[in-house]
C-alpha cells in the first residue's frame, strides 16, 4: 500500500457516522444518563434533596443506588439564550480550567467518525479570536482564571460560554465551579458528560 | 509492606513524595534533590511562550519555548496553572477513591487500582484472585485506549486526516465497550477494595473488531515514508531514568508490570517490549506493538462470571502501604497511610512528572515544527502533575 | 567664476550659526533653497546632482531647528562647515578645488562625528579613512596632472584610465564600498553621529563620490575591465551591506549599512556605463545613476532623521514617542529604500533593475555579467526591504504614539511626500529619449517610462497611472465602504498577558544563524546548525572570512599610532591642500 492510497482506504470503510441527532443515540454508558428515582441517596454532593435529583452537581458514583437508577436518556443539559446566528457555523473554543482530562477527551469525540460534528457546522477552533463559544472544562483554578477572562475579552460578539461536566458547573467533587451561575449560558451535564449529550446541548444551544 | 521496603536508595528513582524519595522496591526518608538546569538566556533567545490556553494542547499547560529563531534552546513546562488542590486524608476510602479517581479520569484506572493496592497493602488485605486479574483487564483496556489517542495525536500532527478519523472512531469504540462492560467510560466508580463492577466476560471478543482495526492502521502508518520522516530522529530521548513507553523505546527494560508483582502479571507471561532508537518513532512503535500486547493480556484472562463480594470492616483496620503500577504512561506510585479506616497521608508519584523531565531533555535542539510530535508521543498528562494532592 | 557667489551665503550661514544656532539652519535651509534654484539656470546633467544635494539639505537644516541642543554649540558650525565642504566640491572645475571642499568636509564631519562619540574609535575610524582617500585622489590628480604635460589641473578629458581608477579607488574608501567596507568603519561613523549629521553624511557625502566619479567618468576613456570591476565591487557591497544592515541592533549602523548598500547599487549603474556599448544604454545608465542618487539621498535622508526623531540609536533603547506623521513619513522612507512603489525608490530599483536585465540581452558575452549583477541586486533589495521593516517597527511603531506634530515630525513627513512627488513628477527628468505611451490602453504619450534598447522597447512603467490607480481605488474603496468597523482587542497570547520578547535581534536571526559563520562566529554552541549546503553561500562565506581577516589587520595597522600624528597630518595637509588652491 502506498502513501496516496489513504483515501481509498477511507472510502472503502464506508460511512461510519450515526443518523444523531434525527435518530436515537446508538450506544450509551448508563452513568452518563438521567438518574430518577425514590428514597434515601447517601449522594455525596447533595445532587438529591428530597427525592429531587440535580444532575448539575451529579458525579455519577452510583452511591444512590439501589434507591435511584440513570433512565438512559441522555439529554442533561440546560440552554439560556439560543443564538441562532450559529446556525450554520460554530466555532467552540475548549478551554481546560482544571480539568481531570475525561471531560477534553470527550469533547474530543465529537470529531470522531460516530458523532462527525463537522457535518452539523460544529467546529473547533485555536483561539478565541476566531470562537462564537468557549467550552469551559474543569473546576476553578486560581491559574486559570485570567487565561479565562482573556479568552473572553478575546471573543467578538455575540459570544457564548458553555460548561461542561459537573466540575466546571458546580464543582463536582473537586472544587468550586468554574463560573458563578448566571455567568454562562449553556450547563453540561455528566462527569465527563457523554459526547451524545455534548452534541444534543451545542444544538440546542443553536436554537435548531 | 509487602513490595517497599525502607532502606537505602537502591534501584532506579521513581520520584519523590512529600514525604520519601522513592526508588525500585525501597523508600528513603532523606528526599533526593532534582536538578533542573535553569535555561540561560543568550542575547538572541527569545521566549515563545506558548499555552497555556491554546487550541493545540489538550490540557492547560504553560510552556515556554527558549529559542534563538528556530531551534529549541530549551524549554521550560509549568504545569501549575490548572492546579487542582485536591484533598483526601481525614476522609474514608471511598470517599478519598472517589476523588483518587478524577486525578486523571482518562487514566482513572490506574489511579484508582494503584491507590486501592497501595490501600490493600497497608490495611493487609489479601483480594481475591479474579478481582486482581479485573483489575488487569481493566488497566489493559484503559492502555489500548490511551496509547490509540497518543497515535492518533501522532497523525493528526502529521495532517494524515484518514488515519486520525478511522482511530478516532476505534477509539471511541473502545470507550463504547468499556462503558458497557462497567457503566461508565472511564471507571469511574468501577473500583472498591476487594471488588470490581467491570464485567470481563466478552470483552475479549468485542475488543477483537478494534484491535483488527488497528492492525490496519498501524501498517499503513509504518509504511507511509512521510509519517516516518517526522517521527524518525525527532525528540531522541536518552534519560536513563525515563518510564514507561518512553523508557521503553530508548531500550531500556523499566517496566512496573514486571518488576512489581503488584498484581498478577507474571501469571499471564507478560514481558516487555523494548527498543532502542530513543526517538518519537520508537515511542510511536512501542505502543503501537504494547496495544496488540495488551489485548493478548486480555485474552489470556479467563472470565469468571461472578466476583464474589466480600465486604471488610474497614472502621477498625490502619497502616502503612506502598504501590507502583504501569500506568499507560509508565510508573505510578501510590503511597497511603490509614488509621481507623480514614486515610491520614497519602503520597503519589505520576509518570508525568519523569515524563516531562525527558521529553525536556529529547527537545533541546530539536526545531519548531518537531514539537508536538514530540510532546504527544511522551503521552504527558497535565492533569496528574498539576495537582496537589494531601 | 559666478557661480562661486552660491559659496557666499553658506559661508555666511556658517558665522552665523556660531552666533545663533537655529538663525544658523535657518541660513543653511535658505542657503541650499537659493543653489537650488541656481542649479536650473543653466541646467546640465552634473547640476542633478546640486539638486539631489541641496534638497538634503534643505531637508536635514529644517529638521536641525528643533534638534541637537544637547550636543553644544559647536554641532550647528560643524554641520554648516560638512555642507560649505560639499558645495565647493559641487562647484568645483579641478582637482585643487576639490580636494580643498573634500579636506574641509572631511575635517568638519570628523569633528561632527566625535561630538557624539562614547569612545574615540568611531571619529578615529573615519578619519584614518578619509585620510585615505584623499591620499588616493591626490595621487589620481598628479597623474593627471602630469598626463597633460603638466598643464593643468583643471578636470579636463585624459587618454588614460589610470586618473579614474585612482580617484574612484578614492571615493570608494570614503563611500565605504568593498573591500573597505567590511572593517564596517561608515556604518560605525556614522552611526555615531548626530542624527541630522548622519543623515548629511550618508546622503550626500557619499554622494560626493559618486559625484566626483561620474565626472572624471565623463572624461575619460572607458575601460571594460575597469567596468567589470566597478560592478562587481558594488554587487558584493549591495550584498553584504544588506546582510549586514539587516543584522543590526543598533538603528543608524543599519541605515548606515543601508548606505553603502545604495550606493553599491549606485556603482554597479557607473560599472555598467564603462561597459555598455551603445549611447542609448549608457544614456540609461546615467539615468539610473541620478534617479538612483535621488532617491538613496532623499530616503535616507527621511530614515536617519525619523530615527533621530524616534530619539534610538540601539533599537533596545527607551525612544521617545512617535507621531501619525513620522510614521507615515518614514514608512515612505523606508519603502523607498526598500524599492516600493509609489515611491521614487521604487522606480530606482526598477530602472536598475531593467538596466541589467537589458545588459543581459545586447550585451554579448558581458551579458553574463549583467545577469549575474541584475539578480544579486535583486537579491539585496529583498534582504533591504527585511531591513527597512525592522528599522520601522522598531523606531516608530514600537514607540509610543503621541498626539500633535512636532517639527522633526514634519520634517520625516514632508520628506514622505516628497518621495511620492517626485515618483510622480519622474516623466519630467527622465528626459524624452525614454518617455512613451500605449494610446491603446488610455495611457497617453509621456506618461510611461520606458527601458530601451534601439528603438525597441524592453520594459516599462508608468508611475502616473501606478499612482492614480492606487489613489483611485484606495478612495472608491473608501466611498464605497467608509472607514472600516473596527474593534480592537489585546493581543491573544496562550491567555497570558502580553509582553514584549520578540526583540529586533529575535527579528533578524533567522539570518544571523544562516551566515553565522561570517557574522559573528560564537553564536549557539549548545546546538548544531544545519550545514550549510548551498554552494553560492560557502563560496561567499570563504570570500568574507578572508576579507574579513585582511581588512581588520589593515585597520589595525592603519590606525595603531597615537591621535596626535593624526591630527599634525589633518592640519598639514588642509594647509598645503589651501596653499596650492591660492597659489594655482
Ligand atoms: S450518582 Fe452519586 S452524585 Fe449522582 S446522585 Fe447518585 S449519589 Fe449523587
Ligand atoms: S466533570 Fe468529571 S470528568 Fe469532567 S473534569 Fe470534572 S471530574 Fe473530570
Amino acid at each position: 500500500m502506498k502513501n496516496g492510497i489513504w483515501f481509498l482506504k477511507g472510502v472503502r470503510k464506508g460511512v461510519k457516522t450515526e443518523k444523531f441527532p434525527r435518530s436515537e443515540p446508538v450506544e450509551i454508558a448508563r452513568w452518563s444518563t438521567e438518574i430518577t428515582g425514590s428514597g434515601e441517596a447517601n449522594c455525596p454532593t447533595d445532587a438529591i434533596t428530597n427525592g429531587k435529583w440535580d444532575m448539575t452537581k451529579c458525579i455519577f458514583c452510583r452511591r444512590c443506588l439501589p434507591g435511584y437508577e440513570p433512565t438512559g436518556k441522555h439529554e442533561i443539559f440546560t440552554v439560556g439564550e439560543k443564538m441562532h446566528q450559529f446556525r450554520k457555523s460554530f466555532f467552540i473554543y475548549p478551554l481546560d480550567s482544571g480539568a481531570c482530562g475525561a471531560c477534553n477527551t470527550e469533547l474530543h469525540a465529537l470529531t470522531a467518525p460516530q458523532y462527525d460534528m463537522h457535518r452539523l457546522g460544529i467546529f473547533f477552533t485555536n483561539t478565541p479570536r476566531h470562537a462564537d463559544a468557549i467550552a469551559v472544562m474543569g473546576v476553578w483554578t486560581e491559574g486559570m482564571e485570567e487565561p479565562l477572562k482573556r479568552a473572553y475579552d478575546a471573543m467578538s460578539d455575540p459570544k457564548m460560554i458553555i460548561l461542561m461536566g459537573a466540575c466546571a458547573i458546580s464543582g463536582g467533587i473537586i472544587g468550586e465551579g468554574a463560573l458563578k451561575s448566571g455567568e454562562y449560558n449553556v450547563a453540561i451535564a455528566g462527569c465527563p458528560p457523554n459526547p451524545y449529550t455534548i452534541l444534543a446541548a451545542l444544538i440546542r444551544a443553536r436554537g435548531d | 509492606m509487602y513490595w517497599y521496603e525502607e532502606g537505602k536508595p537502591d534501584g532506579r528513582f521513581i520520584g519523590n513524595t512529600k514525604k520519601y524519595s522513592i526508588y525500585g522496591s525501597h523508600y528513603n526518608s532523606t528526599i533526593e534533590v532534582v536538578h533542573e538546569k535553569p535555561p540561560e538566556r543568550k542575547p538572541e533567545e527569545f521566549i515563545f511562550a506558548y499555552g497555556p490556553s491554546t487550541g493545540g494542547l489538550m490540557e492547560s499547560v504553560g510552556l515556554d519555548i527558549l529559542t534563538p529563531g528556530e531551534k529549541i534552546t530549551s524549554i521550560s513546562v509549568d504545569p501549575t496553572y490548572k492546579l487542582r488542590k485536591i484533598k483526601v486524608t481525614g476522609m474514608g476510602i471511598q470517599d478519598a477513591l472517589l476523588r483518587i479517581e478524577r486525578i486523571n479520569g482518562f487514566h482513572s484506572a490506574s489511579h484508582a487500582i494503584c491507590f486501592l493496592r497501595a490501600v490493600e497493602d497497608a490495611l493487609q488485605i489479601e483480594v481475591p484472585e479474579e478481582v486482581q486479574f479485573n483489575r488487569i483487564a481493566q488497566i489493559e483496556a484503559e492502555r489500548i485506549r490511551s496509547h490509540l489517542l497518543v497515535i492518533q495525536k501522532l497523525a493528526e500532527s502529521a495532517g494524515f486526516g484518514v488515519p486520525v478519523n478511522q482511530l478516532s472512531m476505534i477509539r471511541e469504540k473502545v470507550s463504547r465497550i468499556i462503558g458497557t462492560q462497567c457503566g461508565h467510560r472511564y471507571f469511574f466508580a468501577v473500583n472498591e477494595i476487594g471488588k470490581s463492577r467491570f464485567m470481563i466476560d466478552k470483552l475479549q471478543e468485542k475488543l477483537l473488531e478494534v484491535i483488527g482495526e488497528f492492525r490496519m492502521i498501524s501498517e499503513g502508518l509504518m509504511e507511509s515514508k512521510l509519517f516516518l520522516n517526522r517521527l524518525q530522529n525527532n525528540g531522541i530521548n536518552r534519560d536513563p531514568e525515563s518510564t514507561g513507553p518512553a523508557a521503553r523505546g530508548a531500550g531500556i527494560r523499566h517496566d512496573a508490570r514486571n518488576e512489581l508483582p503488584v498484581l498478577p502479571y507474571e501469571q499471564l507471561d507478560y514481558f516487555p517490549i523494548v527498543r532502542d532508537e530513543g526517538d518519537a518513532f520508537s515511542r510511536f512503535m512501542i505502543r503501537s506493538d504494547e496495544i496488540f500486547q495488551s489485548y493478548d493480556i486480555i485474552k489470556n484472562i479467563h472470565a469468571s462470571k461472578s466476583i464474589e463480594r466480600l465486604d471488610y470492616d474497614l472502621q477498625k483496620m490502619g497502616g502503612t502501604g506502598m504501590a507502583r503500577i504501569e500506568s499507560p504512561s509508565g510508573d505510578l506510585f501510590y503511597s497511603v497511610e490509614i488509621e481507623k479506616g480514614n486515610v491520614v497521608d497519602i503520597g503519589m508519584i505520576s509518570p508525568s512528572w519523569r515524563n516531562v523531565l525527558s521529553f525536556r531533555r529529547s527537545m533541546e535542539g530539536n526545531i519548531f515544527t518537531d514539537f508536538h510530535f514530540n510532546w504527544e508521543s511522551f503521552g504527558i498528562w497535565i492533569s496528574e502533575l498539576g495537582v496537589d494532592l494531601s | 567664476m559666478i557661480s562661486w557667489l552660491f559659496l557666499a551665503p553658506f559661508a555666511v550661514s556658517v558665522a552665523v550659526s556660531i552666533w545663533n544656532r537655529k538663525a544658523g539652519y535657518v541660513a543653511l535651509a535658505v542657503s541650499s533653497a537659493i543653489i537650488l534654484a541656481g542649479s536650473f539656470i543653466h541646467f546640465d546633467y552634473i547640476d542633478s546632482f546640486v539638486v539631489i544635494a541641496s534638497l538634503v539639505w534643505i531637508f536635514s537644516s529644517w529638521f536641525s531647528v528643533s534638534y541637537g541642543e544637547k550636543y553644544g554649540r559647536w554641532l550647528a558650525p560643524m554641520f554648516g562647515s560638512t555642507i560649505f565642504g560639499m558645495v565647493v566640491i559641487l562647484l568645483s572645475r579641478n582637482y585643487l578645488e576639490f580636494l580643498a571642499g573634500w579636506e574641509t568636509m572631511s575635517i568638519s564631519s570628523y569633528v561632527l562625528i566625535a561630538m557624539n562619540r562614547k569612545n574615540d574609535y568611531p571619529p578615529f575610524v573615519f578619519m584614518a579613512f578619509s585620510e585615505l582617500s584623499t591620499v588616493l585622489i591626490v595621487a589620481g590628480a598628479i597623474y593627471s596632472f602630469y598626463l597633460t604635460g603638466g598643464t593643468t589641473i583643471a578636470f579636463t578629458k585624459v587618454d588614460s584610465v589610470i586618473p579614474l581608477v585612482l580617484f574612484t579607488l578614492g571615493a570608494l574608501v570614503k563611500m565605504g564600498m568593498v573591500p573597505f567596507m567590511i572593517s564596517e568603519w561608515l556604518p560605525i561613523a556614522h552611526g555615531n553621529a548626530p542624527a541630522n549629521g548622519s543623515a548629511i553624511l550618508s546622503a550626500t557625502m557619499t554622494l560626493m563620490g559618486v559625484f566626483g566619479i561620474v565626472r572624471l567618468m565623463l572624461l575619460s576613456p572607458l575601460s571594460q575591465v575597469f567596468g567589470v570591476i566597478v560592478i562587481a565591487i558594488g554587487v558584493l557591497s549591495v550584498i553584504f551591506a544588506s546582510l549586514f544592515a539587516y543584522v543590526s541592533e543598533h538603528a543608524k549602523m543599519l541605515a548606515g549599512f543601508s548606505t553603502i548598500e545604495n550606493n553599491g547599487a549606485i556603482l554597479a549603474a557607473i560599472g555598467f556605463y564603462m561597459i555598455a556599448q551603445t549611447a542609448i544604454l549608457r544614456d540609461f545608465s546615467l539615468v539610473v545613476i541620478v534617479i538612483f542618487s535621488l532617491s538613496h539621498s532623499l530616503s535616507k535622508t527621511g530614515l536617519f532623521l525619523g530615527i533621530g526623531a524616534s530619539g534610538k540609536e540601539h533599537f533596545l533603547d527607551e525612544g521617545l514617542s512617535s507621531s501619525r506623521f513620522s510614521r507615515i513619513g518614514e514608512v515612505l522612507s523606508t519603502a523607498s529604500l526598500s524599492g516600493l512603489f509609489p515611491t521614487i525608490g521604487g522606480l530606482g530599483t526598477w530602472m536598475i533593475l531593467e538596466m541589467f536585465f537589458m545588459g543581459a540581452s545586447f550585451l554579448g558575452y558581458l551579458g553574463i555579467v549583467s545577469i549575474i549583477a541584475g539578480s544579486l541586486i535583486a537579491i539585496g533589495e529583498g534582504f533591504a526591504t527585511a531591513a527597512m521593516m525592522k528599522a520601522f517597527v522598531f523606531t516608530q511603531l514600537r514607540n509610543g504614539k503621541a498626539r500633535g506634530m512636532k517639527n522633526e515630525h514634519a520634517v520625516v513627513f514632508s520628506i514622505g511626500v516628497i518621495l511620492i512627488l517626485l515618483f510622480i513628477l519622474s516623466p519630467l527628468f527622465v528626459g524624452p529619449e525614454f518617455l512613451g505611451g500605449l494610446p491603446s490602453v488610455f495611457v497617453f504619450n509621456g506618461f510611461t517610462i520606458q527601458s530601451r534598447f534601439a528603438a525597441a522597447d524592453f520594459g516599462l512603467v508608468s508611475p502616473d497611472y501606478v499612482f492614480g490607480l492606487l489613489a483611485v481605488f484606495s478612495l472608491a474603496t473608501y466611498a464605497i465602504f467608509r472607514k472600516p468597523d473596527t474593534r480592537s482587542v489585546p493581543v491573544w497570547r496562550g491567555g497570558r498577558e502580553f509582553t514584549e520578547d520578540y526583540t529586533p535581534y529575535a527579528f533578524s536571526n533567522n539570518i544571523r544563524l544562516m551566515l553565522k559563520k561570517i557574522l559573528r562566529p560564537g553564536i549557539g554552541e549548545r546546538s548544531q546548525y544545519m550545514a550549510i549546503s548551498d554552494g553560492f553561500w560557502a563560496f561567499m562565506i570563504i570570500l568574507t572570512r578572508s576579507y574579513r581577516k585582511v581588512a581588520k589587520g589593515f585597520t589595525l595597522g592603519f590606525m595603531n599610532s597615537s591621535i596626535r600624528w593624526y591630527m599634525i597630518y589633518m592640519i598639514l595637509a588642509f594647509m598645503i591642500v589651501l596653499l596650492l588652491a591660492i597659489l594655482i
